[in-house]
């Protein structure tokens, strides 16, 4: 190749490497060194290096521990839920029935809905004593006194993951629609043709053709589950009792609350690294498939 | 298609009245909360019809007046606006030659498409804390633009994967015989790649305004007053706060959601494909 043509090349790069260079690169960057001083957000002077101590710290702080839990046990319910309702909920909206094309309008609503005002409305109807959810349940006769859902240290986390999974399953649906909507007609009839039941033609042939668009998904809400702040951030602010203190708000509330930026660099990296892992394991599966 | 049997089709009904209650009843119930008088929304138990149809809270929220909530909440539409459209302005500006450059030349720069992707996956917590001292030094904290040049870093990744994969999508033939014809690198992408992206191009563009619209966290750290303050975060703060004027809340609940969901109603299907072209291959 022309060295002329390598240049402009390299022209047409520029403006992005160097926006993501200066808002994603050096920041970064910046984070590491951050997690090796004891810098403060409040006093102004010099900080100090004080090497790995923030990160010896860190794996040592109970509630930094409890907070990565917090994040995996939302991602693995959440992320799990999320895939197992939006599969179902493509399947029947695949089937033929009256108003089909309008139901299947409506699924975009809770995606569309921005997270904050979700986690207000939840907020809403979860309130112990004027929320919807407490007075519907109440006149049904299923609860016998008002509940404080996201007030109760045992109930708060799965309170939050109901309303996440009521916004995101709707994407997984979307993905699965999508989907099964190029699936042709006649590999489902071969297969009715040969014998095969319900479950056989859903196991054999809708699923495999699924699993595509599925691990999208997958990947897609692993990602945003992983690194959850805003939902639990506006319902709960972490608590009762942190039990809804994900990793995130965790590193939030060290840097910003308490000012030790330091270390709150440290429980980012330790998170960023987590992270990585997590990604690398995916990657290779990804290798070993093809 | 083999005809259902009676109680198959009782079955598929249900499942359906289910699906459409659930899918519903919660922004429904937003809205009747926004158009019920406060007095409605303390009983117990409560009233779920209002018992008159009350747009105060409306009102409230979007009439201007100095100090009023009108005022912040109208700020914050507008600026949730400015910083969204700004935002995936200089992404798509900065993007749609990069990508080309990443489709057109695979393996030499796919350490930029890497590094993109792996952007994507990240906690914005990771860049956040250089990220609020680097503003704070420059004075830009609470400023619309610098928020917008800040959510580069969600929706640049995102942009950068999306056009590439649709880039791949178009022939590289077509711009071989504009190679033949002479024209220059801009002119193939000028004239041949973007007519042929736009449609792509609109839905990336719808994508990466929702997700900018959406973003809280950024805001949260960096805005602090009406010069600046985004939708989200004063949405946030209308939930957390002391008062009880739950109609009031729900109000600016709907409105924040209007821009996206009649957006997403719109351009559904669109959307969709955009947002699975990006992982699947065939």
């Amino acid at each position: 190749m022309a060295k002329r043509e390598t240049r402009r090349l390299s022209l047409l790069l520029a403006p992005m490497i160097i926006i993501m260079g200066a808002v994603i690169g050096w920041p970064l960057i910046q984070t590491v060194l951050l997690s090796l001083t004891d810098s403060d957000l409040m006093n102004l002077t010099k900080p100090a290096f004080v090497g790995l101590t923030n990160f010896t710290k860190a794996l040592k702080n109970q509630g930094y521990l409890d907070s990565l839990k917090v994040s995996s046990l939302f991602a693995l319910v959440v992320v799990l839920s999320e895939m197992v309702l939006g599969t179902s909920v493509a399947l029947l909206l695949n089937e033929p029935f009256k108003g089909r094309s309008l139901v299947r309008g409506l699924l975009i609503l809770p995606w569309a809905v921005p997270t904050t005002v979700n986690a207000m409305m939840w907020r809403l109807i979860y309130n112990p004593e004027y929320g919807a959810l407490n007075s519907l349940l109440f006149q049904l006769g299923i609860i016998d006194q008002y509940v404080s859902w996201i007030g109760t240290a045992d109930k708060a986390l799965y309170s939050v993951m109901f309303a996440d999974i009521w916004k995101n399953f709707s994407l997984v649906a979307m993905i699965a629609l999508a989907a099964l909507q190029t699936l042709p007609e006649s590999q489902i009839e071969a297969a009715t043709i040969d014998g095969a039941n319900g479950w056989q033609r859903f196991r054999f042939i809708t699923l495999p053709h699924l699993i595509p668009s599925l691990q999208v998904a997958l990947v897609l809400r692993i990602i945003e589950t992983v690194k959850v702040f805003d939902i639990i951030y506006v319902m709960t602010r972490g608590g009762p009792a942190n039990k809804t203190r994900s990793a995130s708000i965790f590193v939030y509330q060290e840097a910003f609350t308490n000012s030790r930026m330091g270390s709150g660099a440290a429980y980012a990296i330790i998170m960023v690294c987590l992270i990585m892992i997590l990604i690398a394991f995916y990657l290779k599966g990804l290798s070993k498939k093809e | 298609m083999t005809k259902r049997r009676p109680y198959q089709s009782i079955l598929l009904y249900s499942a359906v009245i289910v699906l459409v209650i659930y899918l519903t009843a919660p922004f429904l119930w937003l809205i009747i909360m926004s158009i019920s008088p406060s007095t409605d929304l303390t009983q117990k138990p409560l009233r779920w019809i209002p018992s008159a149809i009350d747009l105060s809270s409306y009102e409230s929220l979007l009439t201007m007046g100095i100090n009023t909530r009108g005022e912040l909440f109208l700020h914050a539409l507008v600026n949730s606006l400015t910083t969204a459209l700004f935002a995936v302005f200089v992404s798509l500006v900065v993007t749609i030659p990069a990508s080309w450059v990443l489709s057109r030349y695979p393996g030499k720069k796919s350490l930029v498409l890497s590094a993109a992707i792996f952007t994507f996956m990240l906690p914005p917590i990771a860049y956040a804390l250089p990220l609020y001292r680097m503003l704070s030094r420059l004075g830009w904290l609470n400023n619309s633009f610098s928020l917008a040049l800040v959510y580069c870093t969600i929706v640049l990744p995102f942009c950068t994967w999306l056009i590439k994969e649709n880039i791949d999508t178009i022939p590289y033939d077509l711009e071989e015989s504009a190679i033949i014809d002479g024209a220059s690198v801009a002119r193939r992408i000028t004239s041949v790649v973007m007519p042929l992206l736009l449609p792509a191009l609109g839905t990336v563009a719808l994508l990466a305004l929702i997700m900018a619209w959406d973003e809280y966290f950024y805001a949260l750290l960096f805005t602090s007053s009406k010069e600046a303050i985004t939708l989200p975060v004063v949405i946030a703060n209308l939930a957390s706060g002391r008062q009880s004027s739950y109609n009031l809340i729900a109000a600016g609940g709907v409105i924040a959601s209007a821009p996206p969901v009649i957006i997403g109603m719109l351009f559904q299907r669109a959307l969709v494909r955009g947002l699975v072209q990006g992982g699947v291959k065939e």
